[in-house]
């Protein structure tokens, strides 16, 4: 084991004299030569004029409410280079009372009682010690919280604080079943879960399976080991990347895709199903990746492309029925029926979700009293409805149906310092997903809805099944960087129809350098928005690669564009920069 | 050996898009439709009144506008040909018969859609669906697309007469013209093979660039001259190759291969004839349309394809391919920013050496053939391998040290 000093010297622990080279004894004495040469009682005098200075109905009132926006200096918070908190942000009595318990410990011991709830600790122990993605990333969970609510105070609070446990929950519910099946931990045999577990592509929905899930369940090959961790450590994909560039892959076909194939070449993901189904969504890359998955999976696949040009009526029937070759495909391969009444069932919850979805848009579009925020918005909605109907869903949404309803009936505006309603277009970078949390604190951007959100926008009819087909094949094609990103340019360009509905006066246009898609249309976007008089920030990033463009850089990007064009000063100061490079 | 009959005229016609050729066939009232991809069918865009020109963006430099348009981060092709189209260099096509296969190539197209580029009253660009697998749901599905987007349309359009004789009559041109090119192909299998990989690209480009009755003659005297050229005494080469991998239209890049050594034997890409020069066999009672929608399916080796046989079929396809031409080796060449061929080429690189112990040079170029130096380098370095691996075998065969 190396330990790296300060000052970058590598220490080897347990070998002879480390204790030595560790330099406690000199760091001791620094400390009491420093400790001798303190003037105490000047010390104690300028402290004592500052209580005098104090205003003490201020202080009082910053200590119960917490401090105004503009005052909170959220930027001193961190310790250079972690983006870790030299101390907590002091929310308020009742709101810093509410992250501890609510959130902080809530989240924590649920954190356990979830593991026990969904295979035990040995399950999840032997996962975290074979799998880099689950060592590097389960205790790093609350830092991802902190990133994603810092500055947020009440409602907004609490509201997105629910939509990140239900992410949590169904991502711990996710990984326990992937060990629990696992062959690696049952001696290379296949157990009764093993048989029973069907795994897929993270780019097909989880509604494809509604009709097995009263007996198997469906799991997402990448959606945990790939998509969530870049969240929560943005480090650990990095690993996965250069695998796939080190059997060959050239470094710029999109990066996303590459970790995916990433994480098969390392063997890092759990040997759970008898069976695989891919897809072609969302691109070029998602298909490319199926020859990797098939080299190393290496088990009965079956492919279920949506077809490109997906508004035309004439596809239609093409695309239901390689959705009922999949059905075939799964009933053959695991001798499991499907359930038409099951389908039913979990197809109407899953239409709940999307109502109030639809009504979380609503209110976002309409009103100031929308109390989520931007990442929160993006990530539980991408991941919910990539998932499909679970409980822990209508769980969250009945705590934030409360929420939002409060908002509105009174008239809460949890984003008060909001200068500009923004739209962020395009796919966001996965590594500062909660860009817009230090958006909206440093300039007042408030992130309103993405284009990610947009998805899926289908109800899932069930009176017929040939309206249930119909239907199900249509929200295929509608799914995450697919929708607006083929079938024509018509669909990309739906932003300027999505920017009046949702009352927005700016972009933020992610600019995913590894997007053939996206790339290729840029100058088309470049006219349009001189064309219109839109005000855009074109964000370069690439997807999970934090090393292509860093957060820091993400950050001056938008500074420059806030300071040079838009000609407005900062609400804090303190955030315009700061190093959370090697943070989590 | 003796320069081919017509090869300099062929390789004239493929200096620009708009060749003699094709402004003859303009001349004559014919409709000039252009494409970019094998899945959209070029026989359909044969059918009389009509002609297909496959698009090419020779002697490109810096794309600089396109670059604007598409950015620097996406295939070069897909660039150049939008260069191209600004510079006007493709006003000649009445229209753009595109498909959504790759995404640049499909961006390249939207954009003749939406900036008025070529500057031709009578011009449109529509979209074809194209399936990603075989099965028979495909064949139906792409049967449909091509009735709907190409032969509905052309016949709306420009009066094209779609029926089923025309378009018998359009394969049978079309398969002459298949029969022509493989069999001058077909003298790349033997030991000393009597064409060189330049000649044959330049023939086979000119079949997809230019209106077949035009450029069939021409084949029949190629043909006719093959059957009795001889090799040289000496050969110039060193080692033979196929050679596989993304859009490839450029003979220049050939004759860099075949000057360092390797004489080309195979062209499994994009613009080459294998697969592609297959005869569409019309079965009996079947549809003109749907026999050639599943001749387009059930013949290509695009990376496209997702079905788990299918991408397993296609290496042993090129192994294959490389028995039967005696190749010493395969070089896979792909466009950088191509997605497909990206991953393609990395596992065919592992695989092929692996699995059937062939030789694999595999490399990443760009359209516009500018790092000539650092190629010439890979493919001298690659011929040395083999030869080197052949003197091994050699003196193992023969008892002594490897």
């Amino acid at each position: 084991m190396i330990y790296k000093t300060n000052d970058a010297k590598e220490i080897k622990l347990f070998t002879k004299g480390w204790l030595k080279d560790l330099g406690l004894k000199e760091a001791a004495a620094a400390k009491i030569e420093k400790l001798k040469t303190t003037d105490f009682k000047q010390k104690a005098a300028e402290a004592a004029e500052k209580i005098k200075k104090l205003d003490v109905k201020k202080a009082a009132h910053d200590f119960i409410y917490g401090k105004p926006h503009e005052e909170r200096r959220l930027g001193d918070l961190y310790v250079p280079g972690t983006g870790l908190y030299k101390h907590r942000e002091w929310r308020g009595v009742k709101d810093t009372m509410y992250y501890f318990n609510m959130i902080w410990l809530y989240n924590y011991a649920h954190m356990v009682t979830d593991i026990m709830k969904y295979g035990g600790p040995v399950t999840a122990l032997k996962g975290a010690l074979r799998y880099r993605w689950m060592g590097q990333c389960y205790l790093t969970v609350m830092h991802w919280f902190d990133r994603g609510l810092e500055g947020t105070r009440g409602a907004a609070l609490r509201a997105s604080a629910w939509h990140y446990r239900g992410m949590v929950n169904e991502s711990i519910r996710q990984f326990m079943r992937m060990f629990a099946a696992d062959k690696r931990f049952n001696n290379g045999e296949a157990n009764e879960l093993w048989k029973n577990t069907i795994a897929h592509d993270e780019t097909v929905s989880g509604n494809i399976f509604y009709g097995w899930r009263d007996r198997m369940d469906d799991v997402a090959l990448q959606m945990i080991p790939y998509f969530v961790t870049c969240h929560v450590n943005n480090h650990t994909v990095l690993n996965y990347i250069d695998a796939a560039q080190g059997i060959g892959l050239p470094a710029d076909p999109c990066p996303m895709c590459q970790a995916e194939a990433g994480i098969f070449v390392l063997s890092d993901v759990p040997d759970y199903s008898p069976v695989v189904v891919t897809t072609n969504e969302a691109c070029d890359g998602s298909v490319a990746t199926s020859v990797l998955q098939d080299w190393f999976l290496d088990r009965p696949l079956y492919a279920m492309p949506q077809p490109m040009r997906y508004d035309d009526p004439l596809v239609q029937k093409h695309c239901q029925e390689e959705i009922e070759g999949c059905w075939r495909f799964i009933e053959e391969q695991t001798g499991q029926k499907m359930n038409w009444d099951e389908y039913v069932k979990h197809a109407e919850a899953f239409n709940k979700l999307n109502e109030f979805e639809h009504e979380k848009w609503d209110i976002a579009a309409n009103t100031d009293y929308y109390p989520i925020t931007g990442v929160a918005q993006a990530l539980y909605r991408i991941y919910y409805s990539q998932d499909g109907d679970r409980d822990i869903w209508h769980f969250v949404d009945k705590k934030v149906r409360r929420i939002i309803e409060k908002c509105v009936t009174q008239k809460i505006n949890s984003f008060p310092k909001t200068r500009h309603r923004v739209i962020a277009w395009s796919c966001a970078p996965l590594y500062y997903s909660h860009w817009c949390t230090w958006a909206y604190n440093c300039w007042g951007l408030n992130c309103i809805i993405n284009m990610d959100s947009l998805m899926f926008d289908q109800v899932l009819r069930t009176d017929t099944y040939e309206h249930a087909i119909e239907d199900l094949a249509w929200f295929n094609e509608k799914a995450p960087m697919r929708t607006m990103a083929v079938g024509g340019h018509e669909h990309i360009f739906m932003l300027w129809d999505y920017m009046e509905r949702f009352h927005c006066d700016m972009v933020m246009m992610y600019d995913q350098l590894q997007c053939k898609g996206m790339q290729g249309i840029h100058g088309m976007f470049e006219d349009e928005f001189r064309r219109r008089g839109i005000h855009a920030i074109w964000m370069p990033h690439a997807l999970p690669d934090k090393r292509t463009v860093s957060r820091g850089e993400i950050r001056q990007i938008i500074n420059d564009y806030m300071f040079t064009v838009m000609h407005e000063e900062p609400l804090d100061p303190t955030l315009l920069d700061f190093d959370d490079s090697d943070s989590w | 050996m003796r320069d081919l009959v017509h090869i300099i005229e062929l390789e004239d016609l493929l200096q620009e898009a708009n060749n003699d050729l094709v402004r003859q066939a303009k001349s004559e009232g014919k409709r000039a439709l252009g494409y970019t991809c094998n899945f959209m069918p070029e026989v359909l865009l044969d059918l009389p009144g009509c002609f297909s020109v496959r698009l090419r963006a020779p002697k490109s430099t810096s794309p600089d506008i396109a670059t604007y348009y598409m950015s620097n981060r996406t295939c070069m092709y897909g660039r150049c040909l939008l260069e191209r189209a600004m510079e006007g260099g493709f006003n000649f096509l009445d229209a753009e018969m595109a498909t959504e296969t790759c995404t640049v190539t499909c961006r390249f197209q939207e954009h003749l859609q939406m900036m008025d580029v070529i500057q031709n009253p009578d011009f449109f660009c529509e979209f074809t669906d194209v399936p990603f697998k075989k099965n028979e749901n495909s064949v139906q599905h792409y049967m449909t697309q091509l009735q709907a987007h190409v032969l509905d349309k052309l016949s709306e359009r420009f009066g094209i007469d779609t029926s089923d004789e025309a378009l018998m009559k359009a394969i049978e041109e079309h398969n002459e013209v298949c029969r022509l090119i493989r069999e001058i192909g077909e003298y790349r299998k033997l030991d000393v093979p009597t064409i060189t990989g330049r000649e044959f690209q330049i023939i086979q480009l000119a079949t997809l660039v230019c209106p077949k009755y035009l450029i069939l003659p021409m084949l029949r005297d190629i043909a006719e001259q093959m059957k009795t050229r001889e090799p040289d005494e000496k050969p110039a080469w060193r080692c033979k190759v196929v050679l596989t991998g993304s859009e490839e239209d450029d003979p220049d890049f050939t004759k860099l291969i075949e000057e360092c050594g390797a004489l080309v034997v195979a062209d499994r890409h994009c613009y080459g004839s294998l697969p592609g020069r297959e005869d569409i066999v019309v079965e009996e009672g079947e549809r003109p349309l749907r026999a050639i929608a599943r001749h387009y399916l059930e013949n290509s080796q695009c990376p496209r394809f997702m079905e788990q046989h299918i991408m397993r079929e296609r290496k042993e396809y090129l192994a294959k391919l490389a028995k039967e031409h005696k190749a010493d080796g395969i070089i896979i060449a792909q466009m950088k920013f191509c997605e497909y061929w990206s991953y393609e080429r990395t596992i065919d690189t592992l695989v092929l050496n692996r699995d059937y112990g062939i030789p694999v040079c595999s490399i990443e170029k760009e359209y516009v053939n500018n790092a000539v130096g650092q190629l010439r380098t890979r493919f001298q370095a690659f011929v040395e391998s083999i030869e080197l691996k052949k003197l091994a075998q050699e003196q193992k065969a023969s008892g002594g040290e490897a």
